[in-house]
């Protein structure tokens, strides 16, 4: 069944209910500060980069004064610079007063991590899933970690994500009922859901010999299935860099098509809008669905994809095409594109549509309603931190919405974190729009 | 050079030739089908080219390192006869080379890149059978070999007359002037690039030259003067010799011969400058040498690191291609703050290296080139692991055959150790703990090469600090130390690793040349006419 083209009217009249249900959840001083310190850094691109390196490399300092040395060092390559940055840098003249600046510095990025970051265990995060669980907001973890180099890295981080498996089970079976939640026209949708970073969990890695990694990832993604199908979980693989896409792609695959998952566990994966290729990985990633005759839907998220700027200087650097759309509106309309895709592959495809940008999440809405799906037939994800309001505007209509809620240490979260915030302060970014109070009709046009 | 012409359409800005993009299936198809094609096709019988003459011959084998008993090539050894007709023949062909208008020597030089450009997978095949360079490390080989020619041809027409001070009444100017022959000697380790580039440079500037590329690798070298003499630069202008030792020294020593290019060992290198130094009876020039060495590179890894950036960019910088690049990494200086986890996530990191067939995609440490080289790294191995502690090894059986060397990390060498000073041209990498970046760089500057250096900080002034103090010729920050690009990262050593001349870089094509500077009076009876 193929979806149709919704018509932009009916997007706008839905994208401006929801921009009215957007309320700020608790604008209080501390916030507006924080806002004001992205504004202010995402406008200058010399600050906004002494900013993220300075975030990138706190948790890798000796000590405040040693923190403090580095922003100096980074605030010299700042040609203008803020009063308040100026003084900073005379604070640096004298050891006590690098002291001072580097224990400040190091609270500010605490701070901002803790934005972002939900805690630094499965564990930890109890309250604050139940939290959001209560809100009507269901959540997908995602374990933070270091880079896995080693072998024991990546049985390091596999028993991380066993553990968390458990841990996120016993939590969830203390959540009372939320049928919104926890059912869809397809069927049952698991209360526990991790995210999983192939990544993580091999070291063997070749963008030239994807056997190699899928080989090695697949006798540690083998035990987190059987854990989650124990469980009743639900186990999400990211989608990375271009480099791994196809390793992650077979991987997946190859696995959930093995005979002894058949019946669970819930699994899915990742499609990256803004790839050039994404709508053939949409074709062969249903057509799997369609001929696997698993139990359960293959969930498909869909985003725009978050290493753009990776991809580009990548390719710059090895003189390629980049794999991603040059313009940020051409990722837009495929996101569109691939959403009535993926909204038409039902029922073998469990779609999830993960983005902050209120026009693709009104056109999922409209494109769902014209294809006869109840409200609950599509999922909406954002991201912890980065889109709270959206989320409690999308629970509050009734929407079903997951959080993903990175769970982990500040050293190891450090490049999700920069990701984040160089996401935040991106000039074209949907929310750096929305904050600049453009006009609805500007925010909810068709891309 | 003197002549005047100036290109009609002047060449595009250089831009470095893309790589194979590795990553997508078809791509790898390709390669995998341009692999088998050579495989019927061995072995290859590899001429000598002395101007139109051509002779085959079968006393120089080269074989394939992860096969040895599998010839990949045959070629004839130049006797002294051969060599000398073969300088002979290019000194007198290189007036007429030199006579060549500029831009006509830079368009044989590009459509020699375009015949390279068109023979990519092909190429690359050639130097994963007969040097075992991975598929990926081959095909950038290829790709740096293209980026000489257009570089050096679009620097070589850039070469033209320049106005020096001019006073009232006189006129000024320099001009540059081919020297005459080049002895182009090169190594195995890029058999294409390296080769191509020292030629490149040599006949973009008017000199005719002689190749005598390594005897490991005599299939790659005769692929590169195919390369130029079907882009158009004259038979008589370009010779290849084949053999060992005698063949190198019997150019280097001949008269006739202005300009020694050489890519290769101290020890080579520095003989060659020793013999290039005498002059002989009769002989009017001084030969100059244009020498790039080995290197002994250290990355110093500051406290600030981001080791999960620095441990992956040390293990490429130090196993890709077997450590067998002059830029590889071999000594890693950590600061002791964090040497406990650099080490343990460096050793882990190499217990899941792979060995394995070059012509393997998998594959991340291919075999060693010879037998020779195999017993040389087994001799510093047990060196090491007799002074010092072996943290690592990678895991798994070794091919049966095929000339492979485990990859090892030593810890805990004495200062004195000859694993600390020596070039070990090979998968082996030595870790030390120092108190911080100032003893780092005292280390490094007590050896006497200088070729790569690496550095692993976020502070700008820390890295500011090495920048100014670090002796080598190409330093690398927060990156791997390898893979140096063609306009991009001119490269060449100082100290004992080189004459440091940077290829792929400006005025590298001045050592192929002889300046000329022209002051004429241009007054009469006090007028300036």
């Amino acid at each position: 069944m193929a979806v149709s083209t919704p018509a932009d009217q009916q997007i706008l009249d839905v994208g401006r209910r929801l921009l009215g249900a957007l309320r700020p959840r608790t604008r209080g001083p501390v916030r507006a500060v924080d806002e004001r310190a992205i504004d202010l850094t995402s406008r200058d691109p010399e600050l906004r980069a002494a900013m993220l390196r300075l975030v990138d490399v706190a948790p890798g300092c000796r000590s405040p004064e040693d923190l403090a040395a580095h922003l100096i060092g980074f605030l010299g390559q700042v040609e203008h610079r803020p009063a308040a940055l100026s003084l900073a840098m005379r604070m640096g003249d004298t050891r006590a007063g690098r002291t001072a600046l580097g224990a400040a510095v190091a609270a500010g990025v605490r701070h901002v991590a803790h934005r972002f970051i939900v805690a630094q265990t499965p564990a930890g995060a109890e309250r604050m899933l139940l939290e959001l669980w209560g809100q009507g907001i269901a959540t997908s973890v995602d374990l933070l970690g270091e880079a896995t180099v080693t072998a024991d890295e990546a049985d390091r981080y596999a028993r991380r994500c066993e553990e968390a498996l458990r841990e996120l089970a016993s939590c969830y079976a203390k959540a009372p009922a939320s049928p919104a939640l926890e059912r869809d026209s397809l069927g049952p949708i698991p209360r526990a859901n991790l995210s999983v970073k192939v990544s993580g969990l091999t070291p063997l890695l070749r963008p030239q010999a994807p056997e190699l990694g899928v080989q090695d990832a697949a006798a540690r993604l083998r035990p987190l299935l059987r854990q989650a199908r124990e469980n009743g979980a639900h186990v999400h693989v990211d989608m990375e860099s271009y480099d791994s896409r196809e390793t992650v792609a077979r991987l997946v695959l190859d696995l959930l098509g093995e005979e002894e998952f058949r019946d669970g566990p819930s699994a899915g994966v990742v499609l990256q809008a803004y790839l050039l290729d994404s709508p053939a990985l949409a074709e062969r990633l249903i057509g799997w669905a369609e001929a696997s005759g698993r139990a359960q839907p293959l969930v498909v998220r869909l985003v725009k994809g978050a290493y753009w700027d990776h991809e580009v200087v990548d390719a710059a650097q090895h003189g390629w095409t980049p794999p991603v759309f040059a313009e940020k509106a051409q990722s837009d309309r495929n996101f569109e594109a691939l959403t009535r895709r993926l909204l038409s592959a039902r029922p073998h495809v469990r779609p999830a549509i993960a983005t902050h940008n209120l026009r693709s999440v009104a056109h999922a809405i409209v494109a769902n309603e014209a294809a006869g799906g109840d409200p609950g037939d599509v999922e909406f994800q954002v991201l912890y931190g980065l889109g709270d309001e959206l989320m409690a505007a999308l629970a509050g209509e009734g929407y079903r919405v997951r959080a993903y809620c990175p769970v982990g240490d500040l050293v190891a979260g450090m490049a999700y974190l920069v990701r984040r915030l160089l996401e935040n302060t991106a000039n074209e970014g949907f929310l750096r729009l929305q904050a600049d109070g453009r006009p609805a009709e500007e925010l909810l046009a068709a891309p | 050079m003197t002549d005047r012409e100036t290109d009609p359409e002047p060449p595009l800005p250089f831009a470095n030739e893309p790589l194979l993009e590795l990553r997508r299936e078809e791509v790898r198809e390709s390669l995998l089908a341009a692999a088998g094609v050579l495989a019927e096709r061995l072995p290859l019988r590899v001429p000598e080219l002395i101007s139109e003459e051509r002779r085959e011959g079968e006393d120089l084998v080269s074989s394939d390192p992860g096969e040895p008993a599998l010839t990949v090539a045959l070629a004839p050894i130049a006797g002294e006869a051969e060599v000398s007709r073969a300088i002979e023949a290019a000194a007198a062909y290189a007036p007429r080379w030199a006579a060549a208008p500029a831009p006509a020597r830079a368009a044989a030089l590009k459509a020699a890149a375009a015949h390279m450009r068109a023979r990519r997978e092909q190429l690359a095949a050639l130097a994963v059978r007969e040097c075992a360079k991975p598929w990926g490390e081959a095909d950038a080989d290829v790709a740096e070999a293209i980026d000489y020619l257009e570089y050096y041809a679009r620097a070589a027409l850039e070469l033209t007359e320049r106005t020096t001070l001019d006073v009232p009444g006189e006129r000024n100017t320099m001009r540059w002037a081919a020297r005459g022959v080049c002895a182009v000697i090169a190594p195995w380790n890029f058999p294409l690039a390296i080769p191509c580039g020292m030629l490149a440079a040599a006949l973009a500037t008017g000199n005719a030259a002689i190749l005598k590329p390594a005897e490991q690798s005599p299939a790659c070298g005769a692929a590169v003067v195919e390369a130029l003499r079907a882009g158009g630069v004259p038979a008589a202008a370009i010779g290849l010799l084949h053999g060992e030792a005698e063949a190198g020294a019997a150019l280097v020593s001949d008269p006739r011969v202005q300009t020694i290019a050489f890519t290769g060992s101290a020890e080579v290198g520095q003989a060659i400058i020793a013999a290039a130094a005498e002059v002989a009876e009769g002989q009017r020039d001084i030969k100059r040498v244009v020498s790039e060495m080995g290197g002994k590179n250290c990355i110093i890894v500051d406290s600030d690191a981001d080791l999960d950036e620095a441990v992956p960019a040390i293990v490429r910088s130090a196993f890709a291609f077997a450590g067998q690049k002059c830029s590889a990494a071999s000594r890693v200086l950590v600061h002791e703050s964090i040497a406990g986890p650099a080490v343990e996530r460096l050793a882990g990191a190499i217990a899941t290296l792979q060995v394995g067939q070059a012509g393997s995609f998998a594959t991340d440490v291919p075999p060693l080139i010879d037998a020779e080289a195999q017993q040389r790294v087994e001799r510093y191995l047990r060196t090491g692991c007799a002074q010092g502690r072996l943290a690592a090894q990678s895991r798994g059986p070794l091919p049966a055959q095929g000339w492979f060397a485990r990859p090892s990390l030593l810890t805990a060498l004495p200062e004195d150790s000859a694993l600390l000073h020596e070039e070990i041209f090979g998968p082996l990498l030595t870790v030390e703990s120092v108190s911080g970046v100032q003893e780092a760089l005292a280390r490094v500057q007590r050896l006497p090469f200088a070729l790569t250096g690496g550095l692993f900080c976020r502070n700008p002034r820390t890295v500011e600090l090495v920048a100014a103090r670090s002796p080598v010729g190409n330093l690398y920050v927060n990156r791997a130390i390898t893979g140096a690009m063609v306009g991009r990262q001119p490269f060449g050593g100082n100290r004992l690793s080189g004459t440091g001349v940077k290829a792929g870089g400006p005025g590298y094509l001045l050592q192929f040349v002889d300046s000329h500077v022209l002051s004429e009076n241009v007054t009469r009876h006090g007028l300036v006419v």
